[in-house]
């Protein structure tokens, strides 16, 4: 395990390059840092600072880094920051290729579509935008009637949906084309953190999973918005869940990160096959696996 | 998927603006990827730069060559690049490491080489006053395939004399530009004396040869369907042709014919073309101008002149249209920067607010009978989510972009590629003193590139200052 030490003030949000080598970061200092995976040493980039360090850290933001994202190729970072706008950044050269005049509030959460043309970014303004990458442009504000603000977004994983969290205890999923919400999940509590959440696929069905304030995991099926379960995990607030593939991770206050898998039952209750599949999957088997503890 | 919520397609599908300039050296080729994401450039002093066109900034360098590159070609998953210099040779490098694949030497100049459209390692060349070649490269050492410039005789029952006359012209026929068909079975060849042949990649002879114009042929392109023909020549006349499809089995060559489609000329300055290229989809032809600085752009359905680019103040040489959408890349030939010509679409005002809607005329708005109606808020709460009962898929792809992220090859992502711009053209001899670098100096060796890359790196700022 190692310490990447180099912010000077807290540090907000973190994205993997696509080819898991690089680590961003963003911190409080208003900078943001990318590092090497493996040395776990900051990245040389093409603009050196003139006091000769290793690497001059991406500055431009006026106000703290609140989150980030890497686009599906790694060569564009995007940050969304206090200052109520978007950057967009060449990552090869370090260098800062567009700011987006993005919000009237903090930039809560953004994130890039699969084929990295769209950038969607969202505020606790109630905005959710989705932008041209290539031009810089707006194409289209998603706004809920209710303006609830927004703290977290991303698109679905064939890139047509846009998930959102809002602090009204809701998690929407817009069509960004259209300009409507398809799906309302309810169930967790969100009001006052800027949880996070993801999209997953278990035996080719889509869930959502969220982290919820009550410290507890909740999982929905995408399309019939059923909750399909709810994992006690933390004490206190739980504030991120991330999947991968069968394996679950979330953080919360009570300073752990847990992991968990999926465990698959080989028997198949009996009864029509829709049914079953049904049944197999509200009681989707996740156990917790393995608690680590960590330092504050 | 930006392609949803734009009107872009409203647009015209023609440049109209120099949106980017960018610089690495003096670049004197271009070449996009058939994904149209990145375009290699190749400088005077033997360097390729792949340009990622999304940051517009450097993605790779190659060096290897010594000389000025002639020739680009990008294999079909955009993978491999295949450059050619002055100097009697070409590079297959592979764009995972950035190391050379392989290198073909030939007995020289190359005027141009392209790859397969299909397989990697097998080239066709084209050869300074000497026979184009077909190279395969599948074996560790490679196989060179002569290709013929000239047809041979039929009548071999004349006269000496007579012979004697056809032996000498056909050896003065040297080809001057080399494609491959769509396919790959055939090989397009244009010679300086203006004949056009089709040459089997099989057999390696000439099926088909016509004379098309009366000037050298110096370049060739298709369209992507490969049923067009682009051809510019030294008799100041640029002509399109209509490829017949010459794959199918019942090729019978005996009434296989090129026909020609438009002329496009100056009929009033009688300029004389540089370089000349298609649209993505084929729908026009651009070119630019010798001794002049602009660039002209032809539509073909009618083969009217659409509109002439002038904005640089020098002339340009190699133009390339992007692969898919209305982007023109054009290099300098005195300055060697790269201009890119596109089409700026408007910000849409209604997109940021999603309240209004962009009208063209006044109209009248009719309230609706419910509309200012007030329900309690878990009622309207309640039939929100009532009315989502349509069926959403998260997972399935657009199956016309499922096809296109296929080919899995991803260019890695360097940290030290040193300024996108020009200023590694510098060296530093001692402390406080700089000189232009030679073209490829230093660059013949494999190994030792990397390290010496790093020390121009550190000179770059004192040169930029000193420049200035």
């Amino acid at each position: 395990m190692d310490t990447l030490v180099g912010h000077m003030a807290g540090v907000s949000c973190l994205a993997w390059t696509p080819d898991s080598n690089t680590i961003a970061s963003g911190s409080d200092d208003k900078a943001i840092r990318l590092w090497d995976r493996v040395t776990g040493r900051p990245r040389t980039t093409a603009r050196k600072s003139l006091a000769g360090q290793e690497m001059a850290p991406l500055k431009g933001h006026h106000s703290y880094i609140h989150c980030l994202a890497f686009s599906p190729k790694g060569n564009i970072l995007a940050s969304g920051s206090y200052d109520e706008a978007v950057f967009l950044w060449d990552v090869r050269a370090g260098r800062l290729m567009r700011s987006l005049p993005a919000h009237s509030d903090p930039v809560s959460g953004i994130d890039f579509s699969r084929d990295g043309t769209l950038v969607v970014s969202c505020s606790t303004d109630g905005l959710i935008r989705v932008w041209d990458t290539s031009t810089g442009q707006c194409l289209r504000t998603l706004v809920h009637e209710d303006n609830p603000a927004v703290t977290n977004v991303c698109f679905s994983p064939n890139g047509r949906f846009v998930l959102a969290f809002n602090l009204d205890n809701c998690i929407r999923l817009w069509d960004y084309v259209a300009g409507s919400v398809k799906k309302t999940y309810q169930g967790h509590l969100n009001e006052k953190f800027a949880v996070g959440g993801c999209f997953g696929v278990l035996d080719g069905e889509p869930f959502v999973a969220s982290a919820s304030e009550d410290g507890s995991i909740v999982l929905w099926d995408v399309k019939s918005k059923a909750l399909l379960q709810r994992i006690e995990g933390h004490k206190g607030v739980c504030f991120w869940v991330d999947v991968h593939g069968e394996t679950m991770a979330s953080a919360g206050q009570d300073h752990t990160v847990r992991v968990y898998r999926n465990i698959r039952d080989s028997g198949v209750t009996n009864g029509p096959i829709g049914e079953a599949s049904q049944e197999l999957r509200t009681e989707l088997p996740i156990r917790v696996e393995d608690v680590k503890m960590e330092d504050a | 998927m930006n392609l949803l919520l734009s009107d872009d397609y409203l647009l015209q599908d023609y440049p109209e603006n120099i949106t980017n300039t960018i610089r690495s050296g003096h670049a004197t080729m271009l070449r996009f990827n058939r994904k149209g994401d990145y375009l290699a450039s190749g400088r005077v002093d033997g360097t390729v730069v792949v340009w990622d066109l999304e940051t517009m900034g450097v993605a790779r360098k190659l060096r290897g060559h010594n000389k000025s590159i002639t020739f680009l070609s990008w294999s079909r998953c955009g993978r491999y690049l295949l450059s050619t210099c002055q100097g009697w040779k070409a590079i297959l490098w592979d764009l995972q490491d950035g190391k050379r694949l392989r290198e073909v030497r030939f007995r020289a100049p190359v005027y141009m080489a392209e790859l397969h459209p299909w397989n990697h390692l097998e080239l066709v060349a084209a050869l300074f006053e000497e026979q184009p070649v077909v190279v395969d490269m599948t074996e560790p050492v490679d196989v060179k395939h002569i290709l013929p410039s000239a047809p041979k005789r039929l009548n071999t029952d004349g006269d000496a004399a007579l012979k004697e006359k056809h032996a000498k012209e056909d050896a003065k026929q040297m080809t001057t530009s080399i494609i491959w068909s769509v396919t790959g079975d055939h090989v397009l060849a244009g010679t300086n004396k203006g004949r056009l042949n089709i040459i089997d990649a099989k057999s390696y002879e000439i099926i088909y040869s016509d004379k098309i114009c009366s000037g050298a042929i110096t370049t060739m392109r298709t369209t992507g369907s490969g049923r067009e023909l682009l051809v510019n020549s030294q008799d100041r006349i640029i002509r399109t042709f209509r490829i017949p499809n010459l794959s199918t089995e019942d090729l019978d060559l005996d009434t296989l014919q090129l026909p020609l489609e438009h002329k496009f000329q100056d009929v009033v300055n009688k300029l004389s073309w540089n370089h000349v290229t298609f649209s993505a989809t084929g729908e026009y032809v651009a070119a630019s101008t010798y001794n002049n600085h602009e660039l002209y752009v032809w539509e073909r359905n009618h083969g009217s002149l659409v509109c002439m680019l002038k904005d640089p103040k020098e002339e340009q040489g190699v133009i390339e249209w992007h692969p898919a959408r209305a982007l023109l890349a054009a290099c300098g030939l005195e300055t060697g920067r790269i201009y890119i010509w596109s089409v700026i679409s408007p910000q849409k005002w209604s997109a940021l607010a999603p309240d209004f809607a962009e009208v063209e005329e006044n109209v009248e708005y009719i309230e609706q009978e419910d509309e200012f109606d007030i329900y309690a808020q878990e009622e309207i709460h309640r039939r929100r989510l009532d009315a989502e009962d349509e069926d959403v898929d998260v997972l399935t792809l657009d199956p016309s972009k499922a096809l296109d992220e296929g080919d899995g090859f991803r260019m890695p992502i360097l940290f030290n590629l040193g300024e996108s711009d020009s200023e590694d053209e510098f060296i530093a001899v001692s402390t406080g003193t700089m000189r232009r670098r030679s073209p490829g100096e230093g660059q013949g060796d494999l190994d030792g590139g990397v390290e010496k890359v790093a020390v121009k790196k550190a000179s770059g700022k004192g040169a930029r200052s000193r420049k200035r």
